[in-house]
């Protein structure tokens, strides 16, 4: 699109579902925008569906056969006639051939360029374009060398360090290597899984950066030129790479170390010509060295904490930078307002190393009141298939200040009540009483290293443990009495309804 | 009615009579217990007021209160007197299976027919909702049977290992 030309928006395509597809559609009501959800067998009933203008289905509950299949979605969109689509998080949402099928079919691609997705999606490719812009990356080699070259630069690097899969993901062909002797068996293990579990033996070395927090930059860049960040998110509370619980802003990064890395942000966003909202990913050492890990280049599940930190509707945002409009913000956020927390609630059992609970959702009674917000995508009745990621809602609370966020965390935590299958809200409030967590004392290692489940849990005291027993029984009790009038009401020969109109016939 | 009540393993004694007065281990309490929906109460002992949500899952009830759920197990007389008197024909160790959570692809077994296991032992790993998933031994033992395949997709509930 040329520069300063405007596109209207009449009707979006949200091309996911849950949570985020809702919290979309709310954001183009918001604008007076209509929408159209897609959905799988699986989603029929789901929240996004009931709450769009319009719903096509696209497929069987599987994602390669339904929210990943572009040809269904863009079918979908030709037949409602949606002049934009938002590709929400996951699924289609960071590559690039959806994105360019997307505009190549003339319809408004809420997000960034193809070539961006591109360049900030290849690993390598993303970490030698941001370091030519001066962006600091964990110290590290090309994937392809061999073993000696590899030896040579691990003693330039120093150790630890360790050895990663080009091919990678999920910790598989991974290994930390503390001493120089212990280099080459690590290089052939890491070679073996890698080559077992990707078909591709490929790998190479990085610095290990011990101790490290997960900090994140919010990224915001219009058509205009203008390229701001709203600020940090800590996610460093996450198990198995998985994200738990966020909050904006971080009590590591004092005034300096969040101009600085904005700064930085904002350099490897500009890099690859960054349009629309984004993420970069960092780690920070204990000494506050930071370096960049990875663009995000989509809205990110954690979004809301910035917002309730910022004030800026990042989703209305994105919508209006795709227009191509001037964002609302025009400058970056030093000093946010307040303390956002996010609480990810997730069908896990956390007293059962977090397995996955599928099932039906059978009451959901959610918190409400000052400074708290649930962005959800069930309902009770909802059932939890094992089809989709296990996340329930999303609780965010924000206060003046992080205690108050805090506070209103555990009022909030203690009001949510989900029946029916297990989630994780008893890990969420043992974390909330760890003295750990209320000091900002965390680093990425933390929930899987030095957290349990057993050192803050509050036992219910013998007061509560009677009231529950009586209303246990008093339930127990009350179901029988009803369940002796069912067998009374049976006795009669006839159905109530005609036995009820008999009757009225009689007294009329 | 007489109604033995475990919550959380503690036991109590609960008579509730003909005109819904309530004895706790012999003792009266005033109790004002109102139902508000399917599974959702109120109730009030002695002024202290809780909101409560009950349901039945797993043959146990669930309690949700305070923001955490206990779980209990309510027996009437006659519930008892079954379970005492079956009480004699079960005992000892026994059989102790391991059944899927939920649906799911196993990716791997991690042991085999006759080995000895240590409690918290991963045996199987099994993949569900983009997780691959660790499924441990609830307690130490012999494998008796290996029920399923790596590679197999399986249901919710179904038997994947026999531990004797």
């Amino acid at each position: 699109m040329e520069l300063g030309q405007q596109r209207k928006i009449n009707k979006v395509l949200v091309a996911n579902r849950g949570e985020i597809a809702v919290r979309i559609i709310r954001a183009c009501r918001d604008l007076g925008i209509n929408t159209v959800a897609v959905y799988s067998d699986a989603d029929r009933s789901s929240l996004h569906v009931r709450y769009a203008d319009e719903a096509v289905h696209i497929g069987p509950p599987p994602p390669r056969e339904s929210y990943l299949r572009i040809d269904k979605i863009l079918e979908a969109a030709r037949r409602t006639g949606a002049d934009a689509i938002h590709p929400g998080y996951g699924f289609l949402s960071e590559r690039e051939a959806f994105a360019q099928a997307v505009i190549d079919e003339g319809i408004l691609f809420i997000g960034p360029p193809p070539s961006a997705i591109a360049t900030m999606g290849d690993k390598q490719k993303a970490r030698e374009t941001v370091k030519r812009a001066g962006v600091p990356v964990v110290p590290g080699t090309d994937p392809g060398l061999r073993d000696d070259e590899l030896l040579n630069a691990a003693i330039h690097i120093g150790f630890p360090l360790i050895v990663k899969a080009a091919a990678g993901g999920g910790g598989k062909g991974m290994r930390v290597v503390r001493r120089a002797e212990d280099l080459p068996d690590a290089l052939n293990m890491a070679r073996r899984e890698a080559e077992s579990a990707f078909g591709d033996g490929t790998v190479y070395i990085e610095k290990l950066v011990e101790g490290a927090r997960h900090i994140e930059f919010q990224i915001l860049a219009d058509m205009h030129g203008n390229t701001i960040h709203l600020g940090e998110r800590e996610c460093s509370i996450q198990r198995r790479h998985q994200k738990l619980v966020e909050e904006s802003p971080s009590t590591f990064v004092d005034p300096d170390l969040r101009r600085r890395m904005g700064e930085m942000a904002i350099r490897a966003a500009e890099a690859v010509g960054y349009v629309n909202a984004g993420t970069i990913e960092c780690l920070v050492d204990k000494d506050k060295h930071f370096y960049f890990l990875e663009m995000n280049t989509r809205l990110q599940v954690e979004h809301p904490v910035t917002e309730l930190v910022t004030g800026v509707d990042l989703v209305k945002e994105q919508i209006r930078i795709a227009r191509g409009r001037r964002m609302g913000p025009t400058e970056s956020v030093l000093e946010p307002k307040g303390w956002a927390i996010e609480c990810r609630i997730n069908a896990e059992d956390p007293y059962n190393n977090f397995i996955p609970s599928v099932g039906t959702v059978s009451t959901l009674i959610v918190p409400t009141g000052p400074g708290v917000r649930v962005d959800s995508g069930v309902y009770s009745g909802y059932e939890i298939t094992p089809y989709y990621d296990s996340m329930i809602a999303k609780l965010i609370c924000w206060g003046d200040d992080r205690p108050e966020a805090m506070l209103r965390m555990r009022r909030a935590l203690e009001e949510f009540k989900i029946m029916g299958l297990n989630h994780n809200i008893p890990f969420h409030q043992n974390l909330l009483n760890s003295f750990n967590f209320i000091a900002g004392k965390i680093d990425t290692k933390f929930v899987e290293e030095r957290f349990s489940m057993d050192v803050f849990e509050h036992p219910a005291t013998d007061e509560e443990l009677e009231a529950a027993a009586i209303a246990a029984t008093l339930f127990a009790h009350r179901n029988r009495q009803l369940a002796g009038q069912v067998v009374t009401r049976g006795e009669r020969d006839t159905s109530n309804w005609k036995w009820l109109s008999r009757w009225e016939r009689i007294h009329r | 009615m007489k109604y033995i009540t475990t919550i959380n393993g503690k036991r109590f004694e609960i008579d509730v009579d003909k005109d819904g007065r309530v004895l706790v281990n012999g003792e009266p309490r005033e109790i004002d217990f109102r139902a508000l929906d399917v599974s959702l109460f109120s109730m009030i002992i002695q002024d202290k007021s809780y909101e409560l949500v009950i349901e039945e899952r797993d043959n146990s009830v669930q309690i949700s209160m305070h923001g955490r759920v206990l779980t209990g197990e309510v027996l009437d007389e006659r519930a008892q007197l079954l379970l005492t008197r079956k009480a004699g024909s079960t005992g000892g160790s026994g059989e102790v299976s391991i059944k899927s959570p939920m649906p799911g692809l196993i990716v791997a077994i991690l042991v085999s027919e006759g080995d000895t296991i240590k409690q918290g032992q991963t045996v199987v790993i099994l993949e569900s909702m983009k997780m691959q998933n660790e499924l441990r031994a609830p307690r130490e033992g012999t494998v008796q049977r290996i029920s399923v395949q790596p590679g197999q997709t399986v249901e919710q509930g179904k038997l994947l290992i026999t531990i004797t």
